[in-house]
């Protein structure tokens, strides 16, 4: 308990349940003054306020919970071991995250494509995904697994030429969320977590399995990802794609339900291995890509992949690195992302047969695609770097060939972001005109990205501390193999049971 | 009196060491600071002015010059004895802990010196040179990214250190490749570059795995004891070889060694100071230093040190030959780098490691004067035939001219195509990757199409 007593940790968790709310309501209540036709020239203003306010609330929840000695907060209906509001070690270091991306998304989105509409889609979004990771009830789970995926299915149909990506968007996730709904309610009517579970219990679990694989786009069902990056404002497509809600689901529905209660299950070992193909696998296809969209889309679907692949960690270390490559590749693809949207805007689309020679038009964008390129790919001194040694150093002891995997995605993605950069920026001058210098708003959304990625990046040690304790408390184990003592201070099983 | 004099010495020890951590502490900091003190203001749109520029890079390289030399002074008293610096604990996670250690040695420290040295030479040049050129921040930025990696890289104490220096050294390196990148050219070349360079990476990647998996950490003092250039290795053969073999793989990219070696002579469409820093100086020797950092591993590992000579030699015999038909004057002198190259890897693989470190440091400072001067050659010579009068009489002797007209023919043609190597690994590899890779996208984007396809819920209602 390290000096905290069980009176404080009340009275810090009632503060969790304000914060948690005001997290969620902060967006809808923006959405909702935005909806009414308020600031309908500027609808960035209510709503970065609102995500700014969001994101404070998600750093104080960060904060009570250090402060809590890290004793999960639960509210609510509890089913199947899952509470309605669900505030734990991955709720406390990823909500910051992923309010960040959301706020980031809002500032740095071009003028054109923010219309109150779009607002309001990214808006409840936002709202929704932030409810998401405060929960661990399974229905609930199911419900914003279909909220969020509508407002990016809405935006991706309502683009000129979006219409064939909405359809892909649309058919992937109808199957997942079939899937993920078929499956949970067979979880719960047979849980595979008690021993002697049966058949019905087992079928759920990897119901879900497939569900996780189609949401998060890994092989052999990512052909929806690269095609949402083509045909979607990128807003959508890193709102959609970057909080990794697949993952969050897999991390609340699939972990800790091994054979010996506190581990991962077989579901989870083979979402792992597949998302190492995913991994090698997008960034080789993203070496060969022709245009800038396909370029980001494959890099996305092949990085990300890396948060599925560290998630049947049996050990601490290796969870941590997928935790903090869940961070680092959300910052860094989100901030290579709205670079890419901010080059597009002025200069239409970019192919990358032909170098374009935009360095001259857009210098400090072409500064910014560079760093956040190599930030994506595991640049040292940057938080990704961090990662992919958790990760690698994590994977050794049991499986080189992921070692292996992770290296050739690393260097294909590093092949893949220079050829980009080299051939949108470098070649002749494109343009006689003035520079298309970047906004400011531009230039502070993009700082925000590059401050934690570099500042963890350098001094990653509070980082790592609090990602390997939520590690141990999803896991059940400490780092040296030990059970995590209970608040109590006896030994416990998995700190957060699974439903 | 001996009561007291252990005392003495201990304590003696213990300020050596301290003043040594510090010393060496600061050569990082200082190019890094550097990198920071002018990169920060040009990403927020505020460059710093020419001038300053130029004091605060090379006022870096100087400091981080002197501490060598300081270091190297106190070393010399305590006979190059190797000093591990502990710069801190970085991250760790139970039994894994990533800590930053440095070495100050008898290999490490004179050739920081020569490094740093350099680097403040060419920024000297650099600023007068590049006077008013458009790029002049971003050249500037990456000398300090260059000089910061490089000297991670040669102070590491572990493999994952000597990573992230060497990850330094290859982006820096190929993005002033492409520093003028209006020109089509320097965006290939340093596109190629670069490629090559990331699969060489791999070696080392894979390298760092296998220690790791070995020896439980990255450090050097797991694998090999003692003091340079006579440290034994710890490591088991079949582990001493492994690692070897990937180490020289990895060395291959940025020595420019034959199948890797095309990309050098293209490199030289860089200004002028980084071509010579970069490919006459320090760059091309990045691979060679590791072999010669690790190795106590390649004397456990005689197939690596077979493969070093064979490579090496084969290296020098391609790069003199296809050299001789040179037309340009950098393209001469890339050749000649990567002939010494060559060299220079046969030595370390026959096991001359002061020869090759001596060779090194002498090639690296006549290559970069060479090449610091290739802009003004013409002139050069234009003053040389002022004062004799006309042009100086051609000499020289060649060992070609020994060889039949035939022999001399077909060597000839063979040295127009580069001794064959690009047409060979393009056709051979790159060629039939890209192919397949292409393929495999086209097949994705069909099927996203399909996916995409406007479909009829009610299929009757089509007929």
């Amino acid at each position: 308990m390290n000096g905290v007593d069980a009176t404080s940790i009340e009275s810090l968790h009632a503060i969790m349940l304000g914060v948690v709310a005001m997290t969620v309501v902060a967006p809808l209540a923006a959405a909702g003054v935005v909806a009414s036709g308020g600031f309908a020239k500027s609808p960035r203003t209510p709503a970065a306020a609102a995500l700014l306010v969001a994101l404070f609330a998600a750093a104080l929840l960060s904060w009570l919970w250090h402060a809590a000695d890290g004793v999960p907060y639960e509210f609510g209906e509890r089913l199947g071991g899952g509470s309605l509001v669900h505030v734990d070690g991955i709720t406390a270091v990823l909500l910051p995250t992923v309010a960040l991306i959301g706020l980031v998304i809002m500032l740095a989105a071009p003028k054109r494509f923010l219309d109150p509409a779009a607002t309001v889609r990214l808006l409840l979004g936002s709202a929704a995904t932030f409810a998401m990771f405060a929960t661990a009830h399974p229905l609930a789970l199911v419900a914003l697994w279909v909220v969020t995926a509508l407002p990016t299915w809405l935006s991706t149909r309502g683009t000129p030429g979006g219409r064939p990506a909405a359809r892909a968007f649309a058919i992937a996730m109808i199957v997942a969320t079939v899937c993920m709904a078929c499956g949970t309610l067979l979880m719960l009517a047979d849980p595979p977590w008690e021993r002697g579970c049966g058949l019905v219990g087992n079928a759920g679990g990897w119901l879900v399995a497939l569900a996780v694989l189609v949401r998060k786009g890994i092989v052999p069902f990512h052909s929806w990802y690269p095609a949402l990056f083509a045909g979607a404002p990128l807003s959508t497509a890193l709102a959609a794609t970057m909080p990794h809600v697949a993952a969050y689901t897999a991390v609340r529905l699939l972990m800790g339900h091994a054979d010996h209660g506190a581990g991962v299950g077989a579901e989870l070992v083979v979402l792992s291995q597949l998302a190492l193909v995913t991994t090698a696998y997008g960034g080789a296809l993203a070496v060969v890509q022709r245009d800038l969209r396909g370029l980001i889309g494959t890099l996305a679907m092949s990085q990300s992949a890396m948060v599925l692949a560290g998630l049947a960690g049996k050990i601490p270390m290796e969870l941590n690195g997928a935790l903090c490559i869940w961070i680092s590749s959300g910052l860094a693809l989100t901030g290579i992302g709205l670079v890419a949207w901010a080059l597009e805007s002025r200069a239409g689309p970019l192919p990358l047969t032909t170098p374009q020679g935009r360095f001259q038009d857009a210098p400090a964008i072409a500064a910014f695609f560079m760093i956040f390129g190599l930030a994506t790919i595991g640049l040292p001194g940057t938080l990704s770097f961090v990662a992919d040694d958790l990760l690698v150093s994590g994977s050794l002891d049991e499986q080189l060939h992921a070692g292996l995997l992770v290296i050739a995605s690393t260097a294909l993605s590093g092949i893949a972001v220079m050829r980009g950069w080299f051939l949108i920026f470098g070649g002749p001058v494109a343009v006689d005109g003035p520079r298309h210098m970047i906004l400011p708003r531009e230039r502070v959304a993009l700082t925000a990205l590059l401050v934690p990625l570099f500042v963890f990046g350098l001094w990653p040690a509070p980082l790592v501390r609090s990602l390997e304790r939520a590690a141990e408390q999803l896991l059940g184990v400490t780092a040296d193999g030990e059970p995590v003592a209970s608040p109590g201070g006896a030994p416990a099983e998995a700190t957060i049971a699974p439903l | 009196m001996n009561a007291f004099a252990a005392p003495d010495a201990i304590h003696q020890a213990g300020v050596a060491h301290t003043a040594v951590s510090l010393l060496v502490a600061m050569q990082l900091a200082v190019p890094a600071g550097t990198l920071a003190a002018i990169g920060l203001p040009a990403l927020l749109g505020r460059p710093l002015r020419e001038r300053t520029t130029t004091r605060l890079v090379g006022g870096g390289f100087t400091a981080a010059f002197l501490a060598g030399l300081a270091v190297l002074a106190v070393l010399a008293t305590r006979g190059f004895a190797m000093e591990t610096v502990h710069l801190g604990t970085w991250f760790s996670v139970g039994h894994h802990a990533a800590t930053i250690d440095l070495v100050a040695d008898g290999l490490s420290v004179p050739y920081v010196c020569f490094s740093t040295g350099l680097c403040a030479l060419v920024n000297a040049f650099a600023g007068k040179y590049l006077h008013r050129e458009p790029g002049f921040t971003r050249f500037f930025v990456l000398l300090a990214l260059f000089g910061t990696g490089m000297n991670l890289m040669v102070l590491a104490g572990s493999i994952d250190v000597l990573f992230a220096g060497w990850e330094f050294i290859g982006i820096s390196s190929a993005l002033l490749i492409g520093f003028f990148h209006e020109r089509t050219s320097a965006v290939r070349a340093a596109l190629r570059a670069f490629t090559t360079y990331r699969i060489c990476d791999i070696g080392l990647l894979v390298a760092g795995v296998v220690v790791h998996r070995a020896v439980g950490s990255g450090d050097f003092e797991r694998l090999f004891a003692g003091t340079w250039p006579h440290a034994t290795c710890l490591v088991p053969p079949a582990t001493a070889t492994a690692v070897a073999l990937l180490l020289v793989f990895a060395s291959l990219g940025k020595g420019a060694q034959v199948p890797f070696s095309n990309w050098l002579p293209k490199a030289m469409e860089g200004p002028t100071p980084s071509s010579a820093i970069f490919y006459g100086a320090l760059s091309i020797h990045a691979g060679a230093y590791v072999l010669l950092r690790c190795e106590p591993l390649l004397d456990a590992a005689p197939l690596a040190r077979v493969a070093l000579v064979v490579i090496g030699v084969g290296t020098a015999l391609h790069a003199a030959l296809v050299g001789r038909v040179q037309t340009d004057l950098k393209g001469m002198l890339a050749y000649a780098s990567m002939t010494q190259s060559g060299i220079i890897f046969a030595e370390i693989g026959l096991g001359l490691r002061v020869v090759a470190l001596v060779h090194i440091v002498s090639h690296a400072i006549l290559r970069s004067l060479q090449i610091l001067r290739s802009p003004s050659a013409l002139h050069d010579r234009h003053e040389l035939e002022a004062a004799l009068g006309g042009p100086p009489g051609a000499g020289g002797w060649a060992l070609e001219r020994l060889l039949p007209a035939a022999a001399r023919r077909t060597l000839y043609r063979i040295a127009l195509e580069r001794g064959f190597e690009e047409m060979a690994v393009m056709r051979g590899v790159v060629g039939p990757a890209v192919r397949l890779l292409e393929r495999l996208a086209e097949a994705e984007r069909s099927f996203a199409a399909w996916l995409g396809e406007k479909r009829s819920w009610r299929p009757w209602r089509r007929s």
